[in-house]
């Protein structure tokens, strides 16, 4: 059996009163890469800041590898954290990016050369190691970004719609890169989308939550071997079951209802 | 080819053409200096005209540029500079320095803001001559009135850009660098200070601008060196060509140091933008 990297238990958040995640429970185990949908605004967002430790929660608690987040005396667990706009300092070259965060990880100074030239390898971006993220195209900066987060080996990873800002092109190759990097690095993933379709051809697992306040709806295991194929039928078909089902979960169903 | 493929080629944008409508658009570097010219000409000719109608007062242009050449042949004129120097740097520093840790605490802690802004918008209001006066008064009329009045009046207009900076700085940065670890000294070295090159920039500039006028100021007012005490004992021996020739040359050194080296510093600093 493998072991749980991140467990979420009975994870409550309330700003002023109102609460944006109420008793949210899953886990993720190591190597898995899991998709978590859910509509806007219901406390995706929350519940990243939880996980990336910059939010305490309310009640409820959040553990990796077996340590309580926000637990007195207990650092903070390695993560990656891929963000919707990327966040690279533009000050800094690309090599210079890694090197902030090896520093920040403790990782020893004669380690950095040959991980960053490793993953920018694996990323194919080597020849923009000296270059400032302002010259990148959205795409190259989206590998930087995935660059920075694996090279510190985290625990696990969390990414925020990284896909988002891209054309639909370059989306997709970036999907399908993304999902060999992870399955070539081993990482553990939580994926936050609003793409069913894009959450369904990354994930091992998908992660359904409601409407605000963010609760688990449904979990579903993704069974198709990889590599896969965005216009798989089989993602297709999964995709048009979650829809069928979120539908009402979401509250989207009214206008169908009401042109019935 | 046929008058049709001929048609539909692109026509070649010849050289002189492009080189014609940048310089009627205003972009390209021949309408910059024809505008710097007429400039140039049309203060020369309101030097002349101001010299024929108010002499002995205005000197003219060619008395003025006599008298500029045989200062710059003596070597009293390097050594009132260089006091001048000397003074401007030191205030330009310790007010640039002073007004910066004040921005950067006021844009980053309400109640240090609290603190400071009604004493800021209070510095701000008084005139640079009430500050030399009372400095003058105070301290007498040592090198200390001449730092301290200078500080005083350039180092709120500093902290108030720098503030602006900071609080409108990408607090996500500031974020993603939490998420990372990465430590508070760290951040404010490696997220925050980048971030506010531009404003310092800026406030460097404005200082430096500033803070030479002031000098001149303070030189003339309490000083027995430098060359606002010479300026204005020229003046009083009614020498105005001499007052006027050294003005002119230390304005135009200023503009030097303020146009090239400052600019130069600027787009070392910003070279990850272009």
């Amino acid at each position: 059996m493998k072991d749980t990297v991140v467990r979420v238990s009975d994870l409550g958040v309330t700003y002023a009163g109102t609460p944006a995640i109420a008793d949210l429970d899953f886990s993720v185990t190591r190597g898995e890469f899991v998709s978590v949908v859910g509509p806007s605004g219901c406390g995706k967002s929350t519940m990243l800041n939880v996980l990336s430790g910059l939010l305490e929660p309310t009640y409820g608690s959040v553990s990796v590898n077996g340590r309580v987040l926000y637990s007195s005396g207990e650092p903070l667990p390695r993560l990656g954290y891929v963000f919707q706009t990327h966040r690279l300092l533009p000050w800094k070259t690309v090599r210079q990016n890694l090197e902030l965060v090896l520093s920040a990880a403790g990782v020893p100074r004669q380690q950095w050369s040959e991980r960053i030239e490793r993953l920018l390898d694996v990323l194919q971006i080597s020849e923009f190691a000296e270059t400032w993220p302002m010259r990148l195209s959205g795409g190259q900066r989206l590998r930087v970004s995935i660059a920075r987060a694996l090279v510190i080996e985290p625990s696990y990873i969390l990414m925020d719609e990284p896909l988002s800002t891209l054309d639909e092109v370059t989306a997709r190759t970036m999907r399908q890169e993304l999902s060999s990097i992870v399955a070539k690095t081993g990482s553990t993933v939580i994926f936050v989308t609003h793409s069913i379709r894009e959450a369904v051809f990354l994930a091992d697992r998908l992660i359904i939550l409601t409407r605000g306040p963010a609760r688990v709806f449904e979990e579903r295991i993704i069974d198709i071997e990889r590599p896969r194929l965005y216009e798989d039928a089989r993602i297709g078909q999964i995709e048009a079951e979650v829809v069928e089902k979120v539908l009402g979960a979401w509250g989207l169903d009214e206008p169908r209802k009401e042109a019935v | 080819m046929s008058a049709t493929e001929a048609s539909s080629q692109p026509m070649p944008v010849s050289t002189p053409s492009r080189a014609r409508r940048a310089f009627w658009s205003g972009s390209g570097a021949g309408s910059r200096w024809l505008g710097a010219g007429i400039a140039l000409a049309l203060i020369m000719v309101l030097w002349f005209f101001l010299a024929e109608h108010l002499r002995p007062w205005v000197p003219g242009p060619l008395q003025t540029f006599q008298v500029m050449g045989r200062e710059l042949a003596s070597a009293d004129l390097y050594r009132d500079v260089l006091v001048t120097w000397e003074r401007l740097l030191l205030a330009f520093l310790a007010s640039t320095l002073i007004g910066t840790v004040i921005g950067i605490a006021i844009g980053l802690d309400k109640r240090v803001e609290a603190f400071f802004q009604p004493l800021l918008a209070l510095m701000l209001a008084v005139p640079d001559p009430v500050y030399i006066i009372f400095a003058i008064l105070g301290l007498g009329t040592g090198e200390m009135a001449g730092l301290v009045a200078l500080t005083l009046a350039v180092m709120p207009f500093v902290a108030n850009i720098v503030r602006t900076s900071v609080q409108a700085r990408d607090t996500s940065l500031d974020e993603m660098a939490r998420v990372y670890q990465v430590r508070r000294w760290r951040i404010f070295t490696s997220t925050l200070l980048p971030q506010l090159v531009p404003a310092l920039i800026t406030a460097g500039r404005f200082s430096f601008a500033l803070s030479w006028k002031i000098v001149i100021l303070v030189e003339a007012l309490a000083q027995p060196t430098g060359i606002g005490a010479r300026i204005y004992n020229d003046f009083s021996m009614l020498r105005m060509s001499e007052a006027f020739a050294v003005a002119i040359m230390f304005t135009v050194l200023m503009q030097i140091v303020e146009r090239v080296v400052l600019r130069q510093l600027e787009s070392r600093a910003l070279r990850w933008r272009s």
